[in-house]
């Protein structure tokens, strides 16, 4: 028990301190995660849209392949992202394995299936009159889906809420294509895994106070905004 | 002058279920209709083609004289001269005005006059005042009336009507058939469903009666496949 008490005394120390490394760690995660989310959004929405607008073929088998790509492990994307942009790979003359770039990437695929089956979730969820109501009131077809995108907005914040928490939260695509680099690509999960295999427990639960704190912030920022 | 809507051999079909088969029906400007009939008899199936919501499975719809292709671009100006008003309304998240206002910015209408259309479509069904009421808080009737209100700023050609009296309180129900009354006067034909086999009197319009998707002559008329009728 003294052991946990010490760390978390040591750990609060870190972070009065405002301790260099512990911070860098926490940038990079952020900046990888927000940019990643931003991608993720960009791929994820109009692919739910997509799949629950439109009369796609074999939607069922859509959906399912949707569903079941939420379950991929991080490491099986980082295994392919890692094929494609390692140097014997097709895209490894761009250079960015080990760089926030290709975490980034990574990250954005992880959390793309996320963000397109919440999106397909709302869109199923709303009310069927959304569409016919704006249309008879004279809007096209593009103004139509966007006053339903707006109509279904709480349930598109969850969509981003989520891959934000799915993407800052996970280890693999980070360790894998960033390759922990201390100032450069180390993030807040691949320093605690380092740490913790260190015996460095302080800065361990330092950073996990943080990635707490980090998702209870930008939740209640969500909370804000819906309230709006 | 010509019918404003001329239908010929239309049917729609959901699935292996035939739910409209019209071999003739002509709607004439400036007049109010009543479509009449029980559960199942294709009333809002009609209106939703009326309104250039749902195209038929077969046959033809001529509107002002030219027919109608049922491809996306060419059917917004068209949904722009045709509102419905549906049965139990969407009323859009945000306060009365702004459910007010968005047919008025989609046509690109200064706000100035958005604002005293809108003031003025509210005054026309006894809601005055509630422009800044979150649409979502009010009562059955009165989300009628907004929705009524909310196709009226619009100045539509035709109003499409879809049970507007059935759910809603008396005082509603009695604002809302005064309004309609009202319409033919304004230039506006309507188009309204209705369970009741006797549609108001006071309405003073056309009935036409549909049963398992067809429509019925009225008594005396001669039998011929296209019905037309003149309010």
């Amino acid at each position: 028990m003294d052991f946990f008490l010490e760390s978390l005394k040591a750990s609060w120390s870190l972070i009065l301190s405002l301790d260099r490394e512990l911070f860098r760690a926490v940038w990079t995660s952020v900046y990888v995660s927000v940019w990643s989310i931003v991608f993720a959004a960009l791929l994820g929405i109009p692919a739910g849209l997509a799949v629950g607008l439109l009369e796609v073929p074999f939607k069922r088998t859509v959906i399912t392949g949707l569903n079941s790509l939420m379950a991929v492990p991080t490491v099986l994307i980082g295994l392919l992202v890692y094929g494609f942009i390692s140097r014997q790979g097709p895209l490894g003359g761009w250079g960015l394995l080990f760089s926030p770039s290709a975490v980034i990437v990574g990250d954005a695929l992880l959390a793309a299936p996320i963000v397109a089956n919440y999106t397909l979730s709302s869109i199923r969820g709303a009310h069927a009159a959304i569409l016919p109501t704006a249309m008879t009131l004279g809007a096209g077809r593009l103004r139509s889906v966007l006053k339903l995108l707006s109509e279904i907005r709480f349930g598109m914040m969850a969509a981003v809420i989520s891959g934000f928490g799915r993407v800052i939260s996970e280890v693999g695509v980070a360790m894998m294509l960033g390759g922990n680099i201390l100032g450069y690509t180390r993030t807040m999960t691949t320093a605690i895994a380092l740490e913790t295999s260190k015996g460095e427990f302080a800065l361990g639960i330092a950073l996990g106070i943080i990635l707490m704190s980090v998702a209870l912030l930008v939740n209640i920022v969500f909370q804000i905004l819906q309230r709006r | 002058m010509g019918p404003l809507y001329r239908l010929r051999m239309l049917t729609k079909r959901h699935g292996h279920k035939a739910a409209l088969s019209i071999a003739g029906l002509d709607i004439f400007e400036g007049c109010i209709y009543s479509l009449t009939g029980p559960n199942g008899s294709g009333k809002s199936t009609l209106l939703g083609i009326l309104a250039f919501l749902s195209p038929p499975t077969s046959g033809t719809l001529h509107y002002d004289g030219k027919p109608v292709e049922w491809k996306g671009r060419s059917l917004v100006p068209l949904r722009q001269e045709v509102t419905l008003v549906h049965q139990s309304p969407y009323l859009f998240e945000g306060s009365v005005y702004s459910n007010l206002a968005f047919g008025l910015k989609v046509r690109g209408i200064p706000e100035e006059t958005q604002r005293s259309r809108i003031g003025l479509s509210l005054e026309t069904v006894g809601l005055s005042g509630f422009e800044e009421r979150r649409a979502r808080a009010l009562s059955g009737g009165e989300a009628q009336r907004v929705a009524l209100a909310r196709a009226l700023a619009l100045a539509p050609r035709v109003l499409l009507l879809d049970e507007p009296l059935a759910n809603v309180d008396g005082r509603s129900a009695e604002v809302i058939r005064l309004v309609i009354s009202g319409l033919p006067g304004r230039g506006t034909t309507v188009v309204m469903t209705t369970h009741d086999p006797d549609p108001p009197s006071c309405l003073n319009g056309e009935v036409i009666r549909l049963e398992e998707g067809r429509v019925s002559a009225p008594p005396g008329a001669p039998e011929t496949p296209v019905i037309s009728m003149r309010g």
